[in-house]
């Protein structure tokens, strides 16, 4: 009785009851075809709250797919998925989620402030909730005196963090993120590490998508593999990496074949 | 973090349309291009017109050019509206707004709904402040105030959200420039079909086409042309007001009643349209 799963929608959480946890995230033979092209095939596979999950693959894989698929910007050809207890197809199933894109884009004729600013008021915060909470993560992405000026001026790394700023409007419980760091510099990548460390002892539930293996090997809980649309495997990190090996041997043992 | 309620994403996302589409080049050019117009053509009233060697009084003159001018700048309202909805989804796209708002708990029909709203108040307020600048003119002129020009660009304000509607729906289907091609061609072909009924309905071409004798199908031409977007039309029945003719009869209404259907039928594919759409 110490880990019984439960998939139920998250605002029927029943608080207090902390051994028990439940599905964030659940895809039961969901499939995507494109034309001819199968990019996600039959993959099944559940991510509990709290988990620091890592969806990894090589190029073409199919995992930003799965993402579009969990954020309903894709809808599967056959099976379905859940996200916070909900079909990925309703609005509701995203009350709580922060999301961030793998090339993250700002309109550039705006700030980054005006920006997190739009992100909270689309969430139906009030101007001053709205501006509390921009300060705030402005000052956990460490941008703090370059939240004004226009985005145009900003650096790829800048926008990125940005961009995970405006995915952490609203305290999400549900973290969805594709190649978080994939344009920041070795500092920024470790900041950000740190931040989604920190964000996952606050229980955070947080979806990676990365090619980073061994920032993978270092933070994440469980991680999945995943090649040509199939699922390869899902396990723990420590299950996965064994003796000697890296999570980068494993990964590149099963994809390869 | 609550789930936002229906109506405050739509207007928060028009907000963001309206403040993001004035920015464009296109808008501030199609403005001074229209202030400019306005300016040049504050001249005419003060002129002396001479038709068949009779010289117009200054009412005939101000009505005339009022109507000539809501004209133009009903027309031009329909050109910038299609030059700026061309381009709205794709820009979202392309600067990560599209996802961004979608990631959020905001449904997709909320997202197109708060897109069409944002750019057809823009285009609403772009057409009515040029036509309250003409009824400012013109009743100064006119030492009277002329309301029926103000309730002739409220009831254009139908062919605005047509044009919005049409082209965002063929900017899912087909390339930016094409979709504002196509709408720009529909509203030609509908231009040049109402001269065509018009001159075909003349004394001189019914005399014409009795001389010949020859009997001719106009079934197929006619259903076409009834059942065509009726742009022109629905702007020729707004003007109506303007030459002091008054209500010209219900039979007139048949344009805007048509452009109301287009709109409801082009705003139900949009939704259907956009709910399967891909999001990048």
């Amino acid at each position: 009785m110490t880990n019984l799963i439960f998939c139920y929608p998250y605002f029927l959480d029943i608080t207090g009851w902390g051994t028990y946890s439940f599905c964030m995230i659940e895809l039961n033979n969901a499939t995507k075809r494109y034309g001819t092209l199968t990019a996600v095939d039959n993959v099944s596979f559940s991510v509990q709250a709290g988990e620091y999950f890592a969806l990894l693959g090589p190029n073409g894989a199919g995992k930003t797919t799965i993402v579009k698929m969990l954020l309903d910007f894709a809808r599967p050809t056959s099976g379905s998925l859940s996200v916070n207890g909900l079909p990925s197809t309703q609005a509701a199933s995203r009350n709580a989620v922060g999301y961030l894109a793998e090339n993250c884009h700002i309109p550039p004729y705006l700030s980054g402030w005006q920006y997190l600013q739009r992100c909270a008021e689309l969430l139906d915060m009030s101007r001053l909730d709205a501006m509390r909470q921009c300060g705030r993560i402005v000052e956990l992405i460490g941008m703090q005196g370059r939240e004004h000026t226009k985005v145009s001026t900003y650096s790829k790394g800048m926008i990125q963090r940005f961009g995970l700023g405006a995915a952490l409007i609203g305290n999400p419980k549900l973290l969805i993120l594709d190649e978080p760091t994939a344009s920041l510099d070795p500092i920024g990548i470790r900041e950000i590490r740190e931040l989604l460390e920190s964000l996952k002892d606050q229980g955070m539930t947080i979806f990676l998508n990365s090619h980073l293996l061994s920032e993978v090997e270092k933070i994440c809980d469980n991680a999945a593999i995943i090649n040509q649309g199939r699922l390869l495997v899902k396990d723990a990190i420590s299950a996965l990496v064994k003796d000697n090996d890296t999570l980068e041997d494993v990964f590149v043992r099963l994809v390869k074949g | 973090m609550k789930m936002p309620k229906t109506l405050p994403p739509i207007i928060r996302i028009a907000k963001y349309t309206l403040t993001d589409e004035i920015r464009q080049k296109s808008f501030i050019i199609m403005f001074a291009i229209c202030a400019i117009f306005i300016f040049l053509v504050r001249g005419c009233y003060q002129g002396n017109f001479m038709v068949n060697g009779q010289t117009l009084d200054a009412e005939t003159v101000i009505r005339v050019v009022s109507k000539l001018t809501f004209h133009v700048i009903a027309a031009g309202a329909m050109l910038l509206t299609a030059l700026l909805s061309m381009r709205v989804f794709r820009r979202d796209r392309d600067e990560g707004m599209q996802s961004c708002v979608l990631a959020k708990p905001i449904a997709r029909w909320q997202y197109v709904a708060g897109k069409i709203l944002g750019l057809w108040v823009l285009s609403v307020m772009f057409m009515f402040s040029l036509h309250s600048v003409v009824f400012i003119i013109a009743s100064i002129n006119l030492n009277a105030v002329l309301p029926e020009f103000l309730i002739a660009s409220l009831l254009c304000f139908f062919n605005l959200l047509f044009v919005v509607v049409a082209v965002f729906l063929l900017s899912l289907l087909m390339s930016d420039v094409f979709a504002f091609l196509c709408v720009l061609g529909i509203g030609i072909v509908g231009l040049v079909a109402d001269g065509i009924y018009a001159l075909s309905h003349s004394q001189m071409a019914q005399a014409m086409i009795g001389q010949s004798g020859a009997p001719s199908d106009w079934t197929w031409w006619k259903a076409v042309y009834y059942l065509w977007p009726k742009l022109s039309g629905a702007e020729r029945f707004a003007s109506s007001f303007i030459g002091g003719e008054g209500f010209p009869g219900f039979g007139s209404i048949y344009p805007l009643i048509n452009i109301l259907a287009y709109c409801l039928i082009l705003g139900t594919l949009l939704f259907w349209r956009f709910r399967n759409e891909d999001i990048v």
